[in-house]
């Protein structure tokens, strides 16, 4: 990265009308994702507690889990967030078509990851017997990842809100900071399910 | 004369494609680490050499996706601060949480009566 480039990006987000010179959207959106680092902690935690102390008669982890379809969810949701900085990076540059078209993927990219946690959800309730009540496991993996699969659900929804917001003619390079900040909250689902891939689900397969 | 704030519209197109190729270089690179991760955990090692290397590869991941993709390398510090304030108490939580119940008397009910505290073995 030339320090040219990394200078005119750092113009491009500096806001002149707050004291911080940080645009005022942002900062609430750094805020809510902190405190929903906290969220997810506790949640994680919870999940390693109980996989450090099984129950007896606890569901081995191992045998329910499918390491190649969420091995390709995260695959998916990896290219996904790559698709949303580049649509940051179009309506920075007031590019609105290349915009569309990058939202347009990450919302089918998004979908994808969606569908593939549904089959999974599917395949552990009614072909291994796991759910959300029959065992600790259960519980605390279907609390864990259906969390996250709602935050992934919400992004989604609000990705699909912001491309139809873009053919009324209303959202230009001055809004990009209403882009960027949906870009935060989709590339924080992405970082949040880097820790669980590891967390939740590889550390069973050492 | 100050310099235009807006580059030249050749200017913008050019930091516009390099942009672009450092957003998929990362993006390959967060593919590769991914793979590598799949790789590690069928490695004959030792276990803590294992959770080991896997902490290290997805904090790299965490770390690439924040600085670049969240654009905390060209923001003000004050965004990193602010994400980092919640992501160190996050993990402060996790490590007391696992800490506390890692301790013999931290762990759960059933836990306890599969595998009883030292003192409760000696007494039985």
């Amino acid at each position: 990265m030339s320090s040219d480039a990394a200078a005119a990006t750092i113009d491009h987000h500096f806001d002149p009308t707050t004291s911080t010179g940080i645009p005022n959207k942002k900062i609430l959106m750094w805020a809510f994702l902190a405190s929903d680092c906290m969220f997810f902690g506790c949640l994680i935690s919870t999940h390693l507690i109980y996989r450090l102390h099984p129950p007896p008669g606890n569901p081995v982890a191992r045998q329910v889990f499918s390491i190649e379809l969420t091995s390709f969810s995260t695959f998916i949701l990896l290219m996904s967030s790559l698709m949303m900085a580049l649509a940051v990076n179009a309506i920075q540059k007031g590019n609105l078509k290349s915009m569309r078209w990058s939202l347009l993927t990450t919302i089918f990219f998004g979908c994808i990851f969606l569908g593939c946690q549904v089959y999974e959800f599917r395949n552990f309730v009614y072909e291994k017997h796991l759910t959300i009540t029959n065992s600790i496991l259960g519980s605390t993996f279907f609390t864990l990842t259906g969390t996250h699969g709602l935050h992934v659900l919400v992004g989604v929804i609000w990705l699909s809100g912001m491309l139809l917001y873009s053919f009324t003619g209303r959202l230009t390079e001055k809004q990009a900071i209403d882009v960027e900040s949906m870009g935060l909250y989709w590339h924080f689902v992405d970082i949040v399910w880097i820790v669980i891939f590891t967390a939740v689900y590889l550390l069973e397969y050492i | 004369m100050s310099a235009p704030a807006t580059p030249a519209p050749a200017q913008g197109h050019e930091l516009e494609q390099s942009m672009f190729w450092i957003f998929v270089q990362i993006a390959m690179l967060l593919a590769v680490i991914t793979g590598l991760e799949l790789v590690t955990v069928y490695l004959p090692f030792v276990k803590w050499l294992l959770v080991s290397v896997l902490v290290v590869l997805s904090t790299v991941k965490f770390m690439f996706v924040i600085f670049y993709f969240m654009h905390l390398r060209w923001d003000r510090v004050f965004c990193t601060l602010l994400f980092f304030i919640g992501l160190v108490l996050a993990a402060a939580t996790m490590w007391a949480l696992l800490k506390l119940f890692g301790a013999e008397a931290g762990k759960p009910l059933y836990a306890t009566m599969i595998d009883p505290p030292a003192i409760v073995a000696r007494i039985a």
